[in-house]
Order: C-alpha cells, then sequence, then structure tokens
C-alpha cells in the first residue's frame, strides 16, 4: 500500500511541483497518472522510491516513511521503469544488464540465472542475450528496461511513459503485461498521456494539474467528464467521444465509411 | 552537484553587469586574472579577492560566486598542503592556494553572467574557426543538459539498488560505471543527432554566413572596459610601488 499525505514538493529553482497531494493506492491496484506535461507526476512517482523526499507531508510505501529509508531499500519493494532507457543501459550484454539489480540485491547466482532467463523468454529478447544492450532499438530497450525490473519481482511496478515508441503490437504486449501484474497481484502505477493505451484496460485514472490530484476514479467515469480531462489537456478516449455523440444526436443514415467519416467529423465537433 | 553547478553555468540575470557587452566583461575578468598572477603577498590577493566579491555582489551573482569559491577550495587546500611540504612557508602556501581560488572567480564571473550566445560573439570577435567556436558554445551550452542527464541516470540506477555512497573508495570508484557509461554513450549519440540536425539546417554551406547579432559598444560598456583598465593600471602600480613586500 501506497499512501501520500498532504505532501508537498518544491524544486530547487523554486518551482512547486507537487502541492499537497495526498492519494492512497490500495496494494494490488492499477492506478494510472495522467496530466499535462510538468503536472507533476513523475515528482510524485519519485517520491515512492525515496529518490525525492517531501519538502513537507509524507509518503508511506507498506507503512514505512520513505524519508526514513534509502532508495536502495526501498527499491526492492518498488520497481520504476524511467521513461528514457538510455539512462540505465550500461552493460556489455543484455544478460549483464538485467542481473545487474538482482546483483545488487544480493540474489543467489542460480536465481539470477533463473529470474534472468524468465525475463528475456517473457518479453521477447532471449536472441539478444550476448548482445549489447546499447544496439537494441528503442521499443526493445523499452522492453528490457521493463524486464530488468520485473527481474526482481517487486511488489509495486512503476512505469514511467512506457508507450512511447512502441509501436502498436508491443503496446498490446504491453498491456498483457500489465494485466499479468495484475493477476500476480502487484501493485501498477502507470504515468501516461496514451489515452487510448489506458482505456482499455480500465485502470483507477488519478488527473494531475498544476502539482495537485484535480480528478480521481475508475476510468470508465472519469473519462466520460470532458471538462475534467479537457482542463488538465487531456483528450478523451476516441471511443467515450464516440459514444457521447451518439447519444447527443440521432445516428445519420450513412452507406458508405467516407459517408460515416463525414458524419462522424460533424458530429463530433465540440 | 547541481548545486556547485550553479557557480559555472550563465542564468538569465538583469543586473547592469549581465548587460554589459561581453567584450567589456571579457577584458574586465582578462585584467582580473592578470591581477592575480601580479599580487605578490597575501595582503594584495586579499584585496583582489575583495574586488571580485563586491564586483560579484553588484552583478548579483555573489551567491554563485561563493559556491565558485567553495568547489575550488577543495583544490586551494590541496595546493596550499603541497606547497607547505615543499617550501615550509606558510605565507607563501595561502597566497597560492588563495590566488587559485581567485583565477577561477575571475574566469566564473564571465561565465555565468555571459550567455553562449554572448560568448559565441566574442570568439567570433577574435576570429577563430567556425567550427571551433560552434564546437566550444555547444559543449557550454550542453553543460546544464549533462547535468539533468546525469541526475536521471543516477536515479535509474539508485533505483536498481545501486548505492553510490556506500563501500570503499575503490567500490565507490567501481559504482560510478554505471552512470558514466550511459552519460558518455548518450553524449555521443547526443552530438551525432546535432551534427546531423545542423547539417539538415544547412550549416557549413556558406562560408561566411550571415549573424543575427551585432553588438555595439554603449558608452556604458566604454566606461566600463576604460575604468577596468584603470584599475588594472592602479592595482599594478601599487602592487609595485606602494605596498611593500617582505620577501622569504
Amino acid at each position: 500500500m501506497i499512501e501520500f499525505r498532504d505532501v508537498t514538493f518544491v524544486h530547487q529553482n523554486g518551482v512547486k511541483a507537487l502541492d499537497g497531494v495526498s492519494l492512497r493506492v490500495e496494494a494490488g491496484e492499477f492506478v494510472a497518472l495522467v496530466g499535462e506535461n510538468g503536472a507533476g507526476k513523475t515528482t510524485l512517482v519519485k517520491h515512492v522510491t525515496g529518490l525525492l523526499k517531501p519538502a513537507s507531508g509524507s509518503v508511506l510505501v507498506d507503512g514505512v516513511d520513505t524519508r526514513e529509508a534509502s532508495t536502495a531499500q526501498l527499491s526492492r519493494k518498488v520497481g520504476v521503469a524511467f521513461q528514457n532507457p538510455d539512462h540505465q543501459l550500461f552493460s556489455e550484454t543484455v544478460e549483464e544488464e538485467m542481473s545487474f539489480a538482482l546483483r545488487n540485491f544480493g540474489f543467489s547466482p542460480e536465481l539470477v540465472r533463473n529470474r534472468v532467463a524468465w525475463g528475456l523468454e517473457l518479453f521477447g529478447l532471449e536472441e539478444y542475450r550476448r548482445s549489447s544492450p546499447l544496439v537494441l532499438s528503442g521499443g526493445e530497450k523499452k522492453r528490457l528496461t521493463l524486464a530488468c525490473i520485473l527481474a526482481w519481482d517487486p511488489q509495486v511496478v512503476i512505469l514511467d511513459e512506457p508507450t512511447v515508441g512502441q509501436d502498436a503490437i508491443q503496446k498490446e504486449r504491453l498491456a498483457g503485461t500489465i494485466q499479468m501484474l495484475k493477476s500476480a497481484g502487484k501493485t501498477v502505477l502507470v504515468v501516461s498521456h496514451d489515452i487510448e493505451f489506458l482505456w482499455p484496460i480500465q485502470p483507477r485514472v488519478v488527473v494531475m494539474k498544476g502539482g495537485r490530484v484535480v480528478g480521481d476514479g475508475p476510468s470508465a467515469d472519469l473519462m466520460q467528464d470532458r471538462d475534467l480531462l479537457g482542463s488538465a489537456r487531456i483528450a478523451q478516449p476516441q471511443l467515450v467521444e464516440f459514444y457521447q455523440a451518439l447519444h447527443r444526436r440521432p445516428v445519420a443514415p450513412f452507406v458508405h465509411a467516407l459517408d460515416a467519416a463525414r458524419w462522424a467529423g460533424e458530429t463530433l465537433q465540440p | 552537484m547541481m548545486w556547485l553547478s550553479g557557480g559555472f553555468i550563465f542564468r538569465k540575470g538583469y543586473s547592469f553587469y549581465h548587460r554589459l557587452d561581453p567584450r567589456a566583461k571579457l577584458l574586465n575578468s582578462v585584467l582580473m586574472f592578470v591581477t592575480t598572477l601580479l599580487a605578490r603577498s597575501v595582503f594584495e590577493m586579499v584585496l583582489v579577492v575583495a574586488f571580485m566579491v563586491g564586483l560579484s555582489a553588484a552583478a548579483t551573482v555573489l551567491k554563485r560566486v561563493a559556491r565558485t569559491m567553495a568547489f575550488t577550495a577543495l583544490f586551494s587546500g590541496f595546493i596550499f598542503v603541497v606547497n607547505v611540504l615543499f617550501t615550509r612557508d606558510l605565507e607563501t602556501s595561502v597566497l597560492y592556494a588563495t590566488r587559485f581560488i581567485a583565477i577561477v572567480v575571475s574566469t566564473s564571473i564571465f561565465f555565468i553572467t555571459t550567455s553562449p550566445d554572448e560568448l559565441e560573439q566574442v570568439m567570433k570577435m577574435f576570429r577563430l574557426p567556425r567550427d571551433v567556436v560552434f564546437a566550444f558554445v555547444t559543449a557550454v551550452r550542453f553543460i546544464p543538459v549533462m547535468m539533468l542527464d546525469t541526475i536521471q541516470i543516477m536515479d535509474a540506477q539508485k533505483s536498481r539498488g545501486l548505492e553510490l555512497e556506500k563501500g570503499n573508495l575503490v567500490r565507490r570508484v567501481r559504482n560510478m560505471i554505471p552512470i558514466l557509461i550511459p552519460l558518455v554513450v548518450n553524449s555521443v549519440v547526443r552530438s551525432g543527432e546535432l551534427a546531423e540536425a545542423m547539417e539538415a539546417r544547412a550549416y557549413g554551406a556558406a562560408p561566411r554566413p550571415t549573424s543575427l547579432l551585432a553588438y555595439r559598444a554603449r558608452r556604458v560598456d566604454i566606461g566600463v572596459a576604460c575604468a577596468s583598465v584603470a584599475l588594472f593600471a592602479l592595482a599594478a602600480y601599487s602592487f609595485y610601488f606602494v605596498i611593500p613586500v617582505q620577501f622569504p
């Protein structure tokens, strides 16, 4: 369980990134943090691993105050896949890259081998086992960073913009991985602008704006609130928008796909 | 690290010194630099440093210059210890240690009040090759970016259980490998991308490209330049003919 209690955080340049954020995420929940750039989403998740400490208020991870634990201690429970995979890849081979955290946490050599093999298979990276992680494509690097995190089986998994640079198939696989994590009882926090990716998975959605939480609820309800999403510069999922348009006007008869597109264009005008 | 970097990186400011022609600022910094070399006693060096501190306060960069001083104090301490060991002369050791701080501060004042654009113009004025100017100015411009990269890389590795502050010196140095490799690789990749982006925007197409900025010295710039020269002459004269120095 993760709990933010009236958390405020101010950057060195004086910008208030979080302003009295209170939020409770239960164990096993799947939460999506959405909001415009600079809303404080990444700053919020960095508090979970203790990379940032609150200026006031507190953050509790499994009952542990993050101010009283090191990032290394917290990261055993919390795995974060950051937005830019190039910020973490450094090893000579993909295999070594995956084992880095496991060795840091003191896993036995046998367990390291098993976990690495499991992660490589799960993310379809076995063929790159002996390759340098630096020569992988953007999507492969992203998958590798996720595999690196899941290898040590953290209780909480945080994904910062996981769909950036991923094609449609990879996004589908990622959605499948998230479903798998949900089934395994993991707490999953996803920071994303990709509403179309989040909508089918139906997470609990937390909308952030200017360092504050301005909306919190199940996606099925929250995604219908056009004004709220608009104020946080988020577009509604196309399906929800289409559904709402159908409710506003009677369906026009059309016989051709182009007619349908034209009709949708006229109907979906705000 | 970000705290220290504030002592060397330009940030927009609105003091009279920030608004000066970069050539006047460069002349002033060069003369301060030379003055530190002319100072022959601790008393003279203290005068020079006091002037720099006063100038920093007037330019509203005193806090950042203090960071420069704090950073250079580490190396300065090393210089002091080595000199004490080899010369066994306390005053000379203090002089050299203070001189090192003064030299760094004299250049730091110029860099933290002069934007990379202004720096580029100054370098062009000296008719340095365009590629050299571009490479130097780009390097300066990318320092804050690299600092940010470093922090993000450290965050990513700490999240994977890397403990940078633990262990003996050898282990701490080894722990820097996961930080340095992504940093170097990112820098190399970024420089390649930048080169492509520059070429895509016709870099190097014209032998003498036109310039957006053209500096014209104002009265205040000329006044500051003249005052710098006058102060330098006064300091040099005082150091050699007014203030007595006892050589060991």
